[in-house]
């Protein structure tokens, strides 16, 4: 009898396990887009001639945590939101995986996804990677495209696609907010991961302060984790601890913002408008609008034409952009700064504008030369004079 | 010195979850439950107290009132993580260790659904409202917190921090100085005299492992209300329960001893973010706390000690027609 209890037990705890990992694996009903409706169109339209249509094609994603991070797959899936609205797509036709680590259980999504018929599949970070190229391989038959990547180029697929964006031009702007607003002109900097996407990410941020404020110093440490609460919040407390009053981050939570608040300074996020989250801290955010560029892939697949292997736009195109200043706090002349930059490098004008040095001293950028960056994926990695990267 | 003072501070703050989930899975053990569940314990209480603070709100608005809810929430949600755990083991007597491994399973699973369900309701961040998160962040102290170096070192503190470690003292003394703590530990030690000597094993264990679990939930609770201030992240937690389960080895059982354990332990897990060695990768300086866990393990160990060591019955289930 106990025996019988006990594994109607296990298996009601297993069960219930399942349900709580099941809704992650579709868009809550609640937040899908209602664009469509169902009575009026087939559940499963079949095209006899096999010719992909916006009515017929399947989306898959894969994301390294859910939107509640409310940060980057927060962001990227808001992206998907407004493609699927723009497009008029089903809400059948988009497979959302969420919180898929970076390991073989990616891989395993990725099967799954093409097994439950996509015929595009974006995976949103950077440790995909590796999977992505696996399973493009053996399935040349579906495009697969990867943000934040850089290999599509060398792996010679033709369905592996790279896009990503020059996001430091919007950290540039928001470090304007933070080079006005410090008082003791230190900024911190929680950054995720020691890779080149992350210290373009805190050079433009820092070149940005330093374009309004020539006496800031930045100090950055890294979590090397793309996603740690915790972590994040230590950080930023180290910091704040060290003298910093901006924090600015390049990490996914909210917790960089939330611990500024609680502490009294001042904080730049990213991914989202976190002014809800920390309304006494938050300046502003750079934020990504992904939906350009979902809608891009999709069309271009849907018309028959080629996706490019490496897709890459900034600031004047609106692939990036600034969230809307908190106008409580910011400083005096912030707005006017930021729009006269913006127009700058709406412009033509390159963020990474010699003379540059690094912490060494040495010249990276000489004097009337711009770096611009190759590809879609950032490659700068020179930490330049004034920064502190303590690791 | 300064340097000094924030990083005792930093221990302080991370180390105010581990002393309160460990001293509820030093209960546990003492009662002879291993729980390895504490990280599902603690992922329960933090979307317990921060998913009732929130609805709470919706419903009759923020405050006292709210971070109350709040605090009963997350202990009620601890406890009921525990009571799985101690159906399944102490009635069921099904295996200690798979169980708790699948509680922590379930609890991170049941937080993350939870969590998302309700920031889908919020269409945003699933934020706590200042006024909530402030009771939690309130320093009774702070008026003595000016004085130098032992103001910022002892009066700094949010109450939740001297709680806990009333908590501790309070159960230091339970276990030690009363009569229904020396049977609790001979229940934990070896159930079968106890049993013989006429004292419930499963009443006592159900005892020590519910209100332990409820000391989990709070843990959780202050990591989602005062780590995150309020707003629900997926990975609040983030590996807490398993430190709070090696503090238990480190402290070698006695929640008195957590106390100072705790804040050692949450100094060396953030003292590479204050004193950064040159040319020390960070990845060998973040294992420090775990290197130590093991260095106790060793030496405890070698001075076979009955006193710091686990307790006999631990990770056993007791059957009575077994003898």
């Amino acid at each position: 009898m106990k025996k019988w209890l006990a594994i109607i037990l296990s298996l009601v705890m297993i069960f219930s396990l399942f349900a709580a990992c099941a809704p992650s694996e579709d868009p809550d009903p609640t937040d899908a887009p209602k664009t469509t409706d169902p009575v009026d169109e087939p559940t499963e339209p079949v095209d006899p001639s096999g010719e992909l249509t916006l009515e017929n094609i399947k989306v898959g994603f894969v994301h390294i945590t859910d939107p509640s991070d409310q940060g980057y797959t927060y962001n990227h899936n808001r992206g998907t939101e407004k493609m699927v609205e723009v497009l008029g797509l089903r809400e059948d036709q988009v497979i959302n995986k969420f919180n898929i680590p970076e390991t073989s259980e990616c891989e395993n999504a990725l099967r799954e996804l093409v097994e439950q018929g996509c015929n595009i599949i974006f995976a949103t970070s950077f440790g995909h990677e590796q999977f992505v190229l696996k399973v493009a391989e053996e399935h040349p038959e579906v495009e697969f495209c990867h943000a934040t990547g850089y290999q599509a180029g060398m792996s010679g697929l033709d369905n592996m696609h790279n896009y990503f964006g020059s996001i430091y031009e919007a950290r540039y702007l928001s470090g304007i907010a933070a080079g006005l607003k410090t008082e003791s002109n230190k900024l911190g900097y929680v950054a995720a991961q020691p890779f080149a996407e992350c210290i373009s990410g805190f050079t433009g941020f820092y070149l940005g302060a330093l374009s309004v404020n020539p006496d800031v110093t930045m100090e950055v440490k890294y979590t090397y984790s793309w996603h740690d609460p915790v972590k994040e919040a230590q950080m930023a407390q180290a910091l704040i601890d060290s003298g910093a009053d901006v924090i600015g981050q390049h990490a996914d939570s909210t917790a960089c913002a939330t611990t500024a608040q609680q502490n009294g300074v001042f904080h730049v996020g990213y991914n989202a408008d976190m002014r809800d989250a920390a309304p006494d801290a938050s300046l502003t955010s750079a934020v990504w609008d992904w939906s350009i560029y979902l809608q891009f892939a999709i069309e271009t697949l849907v018309a028959g034409e080629e996706i490019p292997t490496d897709w890459s736009q900034g600031l004047a195109e609106g692939a990036v952009d600034i969230s809307p200043l908190n106008e409580s706090i910011v400083a005096e002349g912030t707005a006017e700064a930021i729009e006269e930059a913006r127009e700058r490098i709406v412009g033509g004008w390159g963020v990474f504008s010699g003379p540059l040095r690094n912490n060494e001293g040495e010249i990276v950028v000489e004097e009337g030369e711009t770096f611009i960056e190759p590809a879609s994926a950032p490659s700068w990695e020179h930490i330049l004079e004034g920064i502190t990267v303590t690791e | 010195m300064q340097t000094l003072i924030n990083l005792i501070n930093a221990a302080v703050r991370s180390g105010t979850p581990l002393l309160l989930a460990t001293s509820g899975e030093i209960l546990t053990e003492k009662s002879g439950n291993l729980n390895l569940g504490v990280e599902g314990i603690m992922y329960m209480g933090a979307i317990g107290g921060l998913g009732s603070a929130w609805y709470f709100e919706q419903a009759f608005g923020s405050g006292i009132l709210a971070a109350i809810v709040c605090f009963v929430v997350a202990f009620l949600l601890g406890m009921l993580g525990s009571l799985i755990y101690s159906i399944l083991t102490i009635t069921l007597r099904a295996n200690q260790n798979v169980t708790g491994l699948t509680l922590t399973i379930f609890g991170t699973g049941f937080a993350k659904y939870f969590g998302e369900h309700m920031g889908n309701q919020a269409g945003g961040y699933v934020a706590v409202s200042k006024q909530t998160t402030g009771i939690f962040t309130y320093a009774p102290f702070a008026s003595l917190a000016d004085i130098p170096v032992v103001g910022p070192l002892l009066f700094s503190y949010n109450w939740m921090v001297y709680v806990a470690i009333i908590f501790a003292l309070i159960m230091g003394w339970f276990l030690n100085r009363t009569r229904k703590g020396l049977m609790l530990r001979s229940v934990g030690e070896d159930p079968a005299t106890a049993d013989t000597a006429g004292i419930s094993v499963t009443r006592y264990r159900y005892g020590a492992t519910l209100i332990g679990g409820g000391l989990g939930g709070l843990g959780g609770m202050y990591m989602a209300m005062v780590g995150q201030n309020g707003i629900w992240a997926t990975d609040c937690v983030s590996g807490y329960g398993w430190l709070a389960i090696a503090l238990v080895i480190f402290a070698t059982w006695s929640p008195l001893r957590a106390i100072y354990c705790a804040i050692i332990f949450g100094g060396l897990d953030v003292m590479y973010m204050y004193y950064p060695i040159k040319g020390l990768p960070t990845q060998i300086y973040i294992m420090l706390p775990y290197a130590v866990t093991i260095l106790v393990l060793i030496f405890t160990s070698m001075r076979q000690s009955k006193e710091h060591n686990i307790p006999a019955g631990t990770g056993l289930n007791y059957f009575r027609e077994d003898r």
